[in-house]
């Protein structure tokens, strides 16, 4: 690892998730010393606990933050609007690792769908086949089964019940993958044990995160100086309106200063937004690279949604690979089911003590019973969708609560647009349709989670009016500061994002490295 | 230890008291779990320890204190330990909005569900990666379905 003099002006990169991992390792390999801040301390593989409550409480974000609209999660879970990590390797180390590519008509959402009311939908500046050979490079270094070569998983036993579902409905698009854990070893990991528990960090590391590729790689070239419990808290700039350091507080509310010649934010959708609030000067008064006044805004969370079905005999749906399971025959973009944009359906299972608190927040008795008595005769699906950009669904600084920095916190505002509520219902339809078809006695309609997908927050936009990065995610107002995670996802596509999350990454650090080479920053 | 206590808290209070911890009040709280999550086939060891949990939950604060113990005494007050089960499940659905029912259900769902006795009861075979996963412990043995596709067609 490198030790980098707090004075000497560096690349500094905020956040070691997917965005902000694959710009370490992308710049260090290219030669470029890089400044890493993670806010959360540095677990690994012996940390993690094959337990929800327990990795739950040590690996999420828990720093309070509060909600507001009238989305259901900000009525079941008031003070935890999203469900991300706090830790180096960010939310790879919680995902699940299904990992679809966009599709074309996803990048021309405004072109394709035509003006939606209420909606702020807007065409990327980049097309599909700009980011087809970055797509490429993501899913080798991420080693997505059904591509390169790489042989796709086995089929578990909530795959069955939902496989077999989908044949029975007619669905011809559904598979085990594409999905970033090793089917067999594969780049320096080990194959899956079908050990389940993909939401509490991989102790087996046959799943492809930042933590487990480019972190140590990164480490390993000698360039990068990983500061873990590093809580970046407000970006600098010169008078000439260039950021010049960071400010961030170590475990103990210490303040550091970091300079930077570049400063890339990968905080996620939430805390990337909330920090560039958090930057306000007299020169950007409403926020670093704010003077579109759309930082914060067009907050989306993809649709989402569970269906899960009783049936009268074994399912056993939590052994095996989580989400190696998807359906994509709703991923399209068809106006005659009543809604634009589409979905993708993916396996799913929770362990008895989240599918109690989330199957039917606040159900109780027999209601609650009748599907837990069931629990291993349960097979469990979620819908994840293209929601709607509004201006409206927002991250804003609170007027009132405070962190344990006695900063801000976000507050996240959210109302679903009747197309999302559409989309929403008409899934939660084919849904129970295909689990009848295989025999459900019961199917139960479970209500968005906390946000897993944060996204569009810093959105990219070819005119500057429109919004806060362009087509490299370096902001319209500030030369030498970028956006490399998902909040510059101009719209959220149906797809999980992480996958366009690192092609993204794996291009813009390219694009950096030679304009640092040349000058042009 | 009780005589430093007593010099330093004097004449103010003698003895700190924690709500729900009488016979009575556990087992009352016991029986309101037992409606709240009726699995006939629990026995009591669950539901006695998640009332240990929700005792906890209820003296965390004083505020929470004073909320947990008058929705005690309500209980208490309406005889619901002699009710059946119909009879104290209505009861409790005329209680379902109050910050009592919220303080307990909220600490009970998980407690009760994250109880490896009920992981058991429920065929949950919890933590796997020190069992080896279960690559070869059934991750894919259900056989009445057919086995399906794994790979993907084209879109056409």
């Amino acid at each position: 690892m490198a030790t980098i003099a707090t004075d000497e002006s560096a690349v500094l990169i905020i956040g070691s998730g997917a965005g902000g991992g694959t710009m370490a390792y992308e710049l260090t390999k290219a030669g470029i010393p890089c400044v890493m801040l993670e806010a959360g301390s540095h677990l690994t593989h012996d940390d993690y606990v094959n337990d929800e409550w327990e990795a739950f409480t040590h690996m999420a974000w828990l720093d309070p933050r509060t909600t507001s609209g009238s989305w259901q999660v900000a009525t079941d879970f008031s003070g935890l609007p999203a469900w991300t990590v706090k830790a180096v390797g960010g939310t790879t180390t919680h995902w699940a690792g299904a990992t679809p590519r966009f599709r074309d008509y996803e990048f021309k959402a405004l072109s394709t769908y035509g003006a939606v009311e209420g909606a702020t939908l807007l065409d990327w500046p980049i097309s599909l086949g700009e980011l087809a050979p970055y797509y490429d490079r993501a899913e080798k270094a991420m080693g997505s089964t059904h591509r390169h070569g790489r042989p796709p998983l086995p089929a578990n036993n909530n795959y069955k019940v939902f496989a077999n579902g989908a044949e029975r409905v007619g669905y011809k698009l559904y598979a085990t993958g594409p999905y970033a854990t090793n089917a067999e070893p594969y780049d320096g990991r080990p194959g899956s044990i079908q050990d389940g528990f993909n939401f509490q960090g991989d102790k087996h590391q046959s799943k492809w995160s930042t933590l487990v590729r480019e972190i140590p790689r990164a480490l390993e070239t000698g360039r990068l100086d990983l500061r873990p419990q590093s809580h970046a808290v407000q970006i600098t700039h010169d008078a000439s309106g260039r950021v010049d350091a960071v400010l961030y507080v170590d475990a103990d509310g210490n303040l550091h200063r970091q300079a930077a010649k570049v400063v890339c934010v990968a905080g996620n959708s939430i805390e990337s937004a909330r920090l560039l609030l958090l930057s306000a000067s007299s020169m950007f008064p409403n926020g670093l690279a704010n003077s579109s006044d759309q930082v914060g805004r067009n907050y989306m969370r993809h649709l989402t949604g569970s269906v899960y079905a009783r049936f009268d005999k074994s399912v056993h749906m939590f052994r095996g690979e989580t989400m190696a399971g998807i359906i994509a025959d709703e991923a399209r973009h068809d106006p005659s089911r009543g809604f634009v944009g589409g979905y993708y359906l993916e396996t799913l299972s929770l362990g008895p003590a989240f599918l109690s608190s989330f199957i039917e927040p606040g159900a109780w008795g027999a209601r609650l019973t009748d599907m837990m008595d069931a629990y291993a005769n349960i097979a469990g699906l979620w819908i994840v969708g293209e929601d709607m950009p509004q201006t409206t669904n927002r991250i804003t600084l609170s007027a009132t609560a405070r962190d344990q920095w006695d900063l801000p916190v976000a507050n996240v505002h959210f109302d679903d647009h009747a197309n999302d509520v559409a989309m929403r219902t008409y899934a939660y339809k084919k849904a129970e349709v295909l689990y009848k078809s295989v025999g459900a006695i019961e199917t139960r309609r479970t209500p968005p989670y906390p946000s897993t997908h944060n996204l569009g927050t810093c959105r990219m936009s070819e005119r500057p009016e429109d919004g806060v990065v362009d087509r490299w995610g370096r902001a319209h107002d500030v030369p030498n500061l970028f956006v490399s995670d998902g909040s510059v996802m101009t719209t959220g596509a149906a797809a999980n994002p992480t996958l366009t999350i690192v092609a993204l990454a794996i291009r813009q650090a390219e694009y950096l490295a030679e304009q640092l080479k040349t000058g042009n920053i | 230890m009780e005589e430093i206590g007593m010099a330093i808290s004097g004449p103010l209070s003698k003895e700190v008291i924690t709500i729900g911890t009488s016979v009575e009040e556990r087992k009352l709280l016991v029986r309101m779990l037992r409606v709240m999550y009726p699995h006939s086939r629990f026995p009591d060891g669950p539901y006695e320890r998640t009332a240990d949990a929700v005792i906890a939950a209820g003296n965390t604060t004083p505020g929470q204190a004073l909320t947990f113990a008058a929705g005690l005494r309500e209980l208490q007050a309406a005889s619901f330990g002699d009710l059946d089960d119909a009879a104290a499940t209505t009861y409790l659905e005329g209680m379902a909005g109050s910050p009592f029912f919220a303080l307990v259900h909220g600490r009970a769902v998980v407690a009760l569900y994250n109880d490896h006795e009920v992981w058991e009861l429920l065929g949950y075979e919890g933590p796997s990666f020190d069992k080896g996963g279960y690559l070869n412990r059934g991750f894919n043995d259900l056989d009445w379905l057919p086995d399906p596709r794994i790979t993907e067609l084209d879109r056409g």
